[in-house]
């Protein structure tokens, strides 16, 4: 080996951009991809704008390499156990969704306290199927992009930070939202029209918006929000159109992870069979892309770092429920899940086997660096805003700066896998 | 046939890009090749791990959604009492730009409007407005008067180039609507201004001040009909004037001023820097609105915000090999556009080592030129007169439309595509459009298209 591989990505019918381009600013890939070309986008020109989260893929996730014998092995199964993995956790999503559906119902029709806390639970509950569908997010599928090419629903289902104002009453202002402003007739349309209009964060919908409905604003420093069941006693003030609001949202919220289920359903003519008949390398670059922008963006810094840094509620991921060290927990299962291809007692097939055939040091890199995230993120105190009280040097600091080092680490780790597997694996950054 | 297609890259490797070389990182190492809405947002490509922590923190606060004091949100309360939007991000959509109303008479969501009176005030800048200030914010908090409302109306304007191709310009008219304070009063000066892409800021803070000056030749000695002066506007961080370099007329000296002047103007926050909150006497509910704090931006987010508009990374050029755009280069050149867009420097040191002695393509010299009468705010900004305006950089340029969604420039939006923003150059630059209106429809779509692969 005196001669250093070559590698490539994207040459097609688009202009070969001749430069020395950086992939990624996280990982070198040493490789020599020092030399690799990138391919233009085909809307660079013209184009009718887009949509968050769309958009930030290169045109190709294929290398190419001067090594006419490398990358030779066979993904059809893992390319196949991925798509009944992505399929199978969003139908497990659904069915967490309709639960809630049921909680909110039963909680509408009699608003008691108890039935109040039965719909919390049931929320809770319903986040650690959906948690772990977020690996599949950041390379425009059907989260991101839907059928017709626009914008998907992740927008709707996941959007943060929120505004809280924008939908109901918050200490200081009785009368803010839209609950409160009769103007607006509250219907699912309605409140998708003031979804993210002249901002991001005038969020209307999603998990984060019942959220807030279910428990309110969270000033306790030990415990979530504690909205008043009475918020939902029918007939009084604007509790109608609050009940109709949670109503809504929970509706959509249930028809959204429906739609993502189909759009994943084996046998139709849908996303799946799209991405079955992908190159393999194709197929698993938009893997690989999901797996690395989780754990070294979204994870890392979106949620981690700038909470850290600004140490302000506004930052925790579910900041009324307190439930944020969930979503640690279970957005690193969901990349388990991905890693492995088992869950809910199913075993498929995963890329670290994948991986362990052509260089199984580094599968059991990746697979130390999956447990270690795991242990930080289960040591995070509950609830999550206590660290970001913190003093400098806490102990809760310390291990929640260790969770952000080791997310980094496995999103490298990702991106070595992906170049030993002949694919480049992109970060983008928002 | 791996093979083939690799002989084939070689090929195109081994030859020259363009007539002058211009590659296709026109940020240098901090080019980025991630195209598509999110090609404005992305931090520096070479930038360290540690540095990215505070890009994505800077980040968290250019989206920031300003909040009214007080709130449980402390850190990030203060909004107004007047302000434009509550965060940068609104104007500065994906870091991208912003436009003029898309509907006739609409409500402003990416723009503002400068304001003055004849004069100059205790800096040498524009002597604000009795009432109204420099800047007419248009919304405000509850309990507290908007200041007014700009309204735009179109005209059109028709002409044809010399092969009968003919055209049409659009050209806005505001009136004030909705004045809390009375009329502004006849002798109003008013420059309405859009926000510009925010990629690349860094690599121009980074240009060595001698370099810049030595492009000067404000009593054009060299004779090309092209003079070129600098502006210098106060720094308000060492209290004397300085180079300016940021904004439409050049009338900030730093990201960090700008940054700051920017929370005080557009959001109504105040910094170190800017520690007032711009309620005029009149302004009598604005002045007894809870702030939130002293100052509402503290030091550590000024500087991280800075950092992050100093590294965000410029998107590679597309398209660079088709034979039109190479084409299109040519013309550029010989149109004599390159002799205020200038193509390419190199940085000097700067705190930010992303930028520090890159070599890089933003085809501007930072100067300000007279632009002619159709372009003239008549509204003198230090020693900017009111028809001189600073070269814009055009990197990024083909990318507006990706991300977001429309292709209006000039200061006021008012071209809709690089064609029509040509065609109002006029003053120093008359010459220069005039050669592109003699060209062949041909070459002046070959021409355009150059400017769309930036």
């Amino acid at each position: 080996m005196s001669m250093k591989t070559k590698l490539w990505v994207g040459l097609g019918a688009v202009a070969l951009m001749g430069a020395d381009l950086s992939v990624s600013p996280t990982h070198d890939l040493s490789l020599g991809l020092g030399s690799m070309a990138y391919a233009a986008s085909p809307a660079g020109e013209g184009g009718e704008g887009g949509s968050e989260g769309g958009g930030a893929m290169p045109t190709s996730f294929k290398l190419n390499s001067t090594d006419a014998n490398a990358f030779q092995y066979d993904a059809k199964a893992q390319v196949g156990g991925y798509a009944e993995l992505v399929y199978d956790s969003y139908k497990a999503s659904h069915e967490g969704a309709v639960k809630l559906q049921k909680a909110v119902t039963a909680f509408l029709a009699k608003p008691t306290t108890e039935n109040l806390a039965a719909a919390r639970i049931a929320w809770v509950n319903a986040r650690i199927p959906y948690l772990q569908t977020e690996a599949f997010r950041f390379y425009d599928g059907p989260i991101d992009i839907d059928a017709k090419g626009e914008e998907g629903p992740e927008g709707h289902i996941n959007a943060w930070p929120l505004n809280e104002a924008f939908i109901d009453y918050v200490k200081g202002a009785a009368k803010s939202g839209i609950v409160n402003n009769p103007k607006i007739k509250i219907t699912a349309d309605s409140i998708l029209e003031n979804d993210q209009v002249d901002d991001e964060a005038d969020v209307t919908t999603g998990w984060h918006a019942i959220e807030f409905l279910l428990w309110g604003q969270d000033f306790s420093a030990t415990g979530p929000g504690n909205r008043p069941a009475s918020d939902y006693a029918a007939g009084k003030g604007n509790n109608d159109r609050r009940r109709l609001y949670l109503k809504t949202v929970t509706d959509q919220l249930v028809e959204n992870l429906a739609g993502l289920a189909d759009a994943w359903a084996p046998g139709k003519d849908n996303y799946a069979k799209t991405f079955q008949a992908l190159d393999q390398r194709e197929a698993l670059g938009r893997v690989f892309a999901g797996l690395a922008s989780l754990a070294g963006h979204e994870l890392m810094s979106e949620r981690l770092q700038v909470a850290l840094d600004s140490g302000d509620q506004e930052d925790e991921h579910s900041c009324f429920s307190d439930t944020t060290r969930n979503d640690f927990i279970y957005d690193i299962r969901g990349m388990r899940n991905v890693w492995y291809g088992d869950s809910q007692g199913k075993d498929r097939p995963g890329l670290d086997a994948l991986l362990a055939a052509q260089d199984p040091a580094l599968a059991l890199k990746i697979a130390g660096l999956i447990n270690k995230s795991e242990a930080y993120a289960a040591a995070l105190p509950q609830p999550f805003d206590s660290v970001l009280v913190s003093a400098k040097d806490s102990p809760e600091r310390k291990n929640a700066e260790a969770l952000a080092a080791s997310l980094k680490d496995l999103a490298d780790g990702f991106a070595d896998a992906g170049a030993k597997l002949g694919v480049l694996v992109v970060i983008p950054t928002e | 046939m791996r093979l083939r297609f690799l002989a084939a890259a070689l090929v195109l490797w081994a030859a020259p890009l363009a007539a002058e070389d211009l590659p296709a990182r026109l940020g240098g190492d901090t080019s980025r090749a991630i195209l598509g809405p999110q090609a404005f947002t992305l931090n520096a490509a070479n930038q360290s791990a540690a540095r990215q922590r505070e890009f994505f923190f800077g980040n968290r606060l250019f989206n920031t959604n300003w909040v009214i004091a007080p709130s449980s949100t402390t850190k990030f309360d203060g909004l107004g009492p007047t302000f434009n939007r509550v965060s940068c991000s609104s104007c500065h959509t994906r870091d991208g730009r912003g436009r003029s109303p898309a509907e006739a008479g609409g409500d402003m969501m990416s723009m503002l409007v400068r304001l003055s009176v004849p004069g100059i005030d205790a800096h040498g800048g524009p002597k604000p407005h009795p009432a109204y200030g420099d800047q007419l914010q248009d919304r405000a908090i509850p309990g507290v008067p908007a200041e007014g409302r700009a309204v735009i109306r179109w005209v059109d304007i028709k002409g044809a180039y010399p092969d009968g191709t003919a055209y049409v310009l659009r050209k806005p008219e505001f009136k004030f609507a909705k004045m809390a304070f009375g009329d502004l009063g006849a002798d109003i000066l008013f420059s309405p201004r859009v926000a510009p892409q925010m990629i690349g800021l860094g690599l121009l803070e980074a240009i060595p001040e001698a370099e810049i000056r030595a492009g000067a030749d404000p009593d054009d000695k060299n004779g090309d009909g092209i003079s070129g002066r600098v502006n210098e506007p106060w720094d308000f961080a060492t209290s004397k004037p300085a180079l300016g370099r940021f904004g439409w007329k050049a009338n900030q000296p730093s990201l960090r001023q700008q940054n700051a002047a920017a929370f005080n103007g557009d959001m109504g926050l105040t910094t170190s820097l800017f520690p007032e909150t711009g309620c005029n006497a009149v302004q009598k509910a604005c002045r007894k609105a809870v702030n939130g704090g002293e100052p509402e931006v503290e030091d550590e987010f000024l500087r991280k915000l800075t950092l992050y508009t100093q590294t965000l990374a410029v998107p590679v050029r597309r398209n660079a090999d088709d034979p039109g755009v190479k084409r299109g280069e040519i013309l550029f050149g010989e149109a004599g556009c390159t002799a205020c867009h200038r193509p390419t420097w190199t940085a000097g040191a700067h705190e930010a080592p992303e930028v520090a002695h890159q070599t890089f393509h933003p085809f501007t010299d930072l100067l300000l030129h007279d632009m002619g009468e159709g372009l003239a705010d008549g509204r003198p900004d230090f020693l900017a007169n009111g028809r001189e305006w600073r070269t814009p950089p055009l990197w990024g340029l083909g990318m507006i439309p990706v991300v977001n969604g429309h292709d209006e420039l000039l200061h006021d939006g008012r071209a809709r595509g690089p064609e029509e923003a040509i065609l109002w150059h006029g003053g120093e630059a008359e010459k220069a459009r005039e050669r592109f209106k003699a060209l062949s429809k041909a070459d002046r779509e070959a021409l355009v298209a150059f400017l769309r692969s930036l």
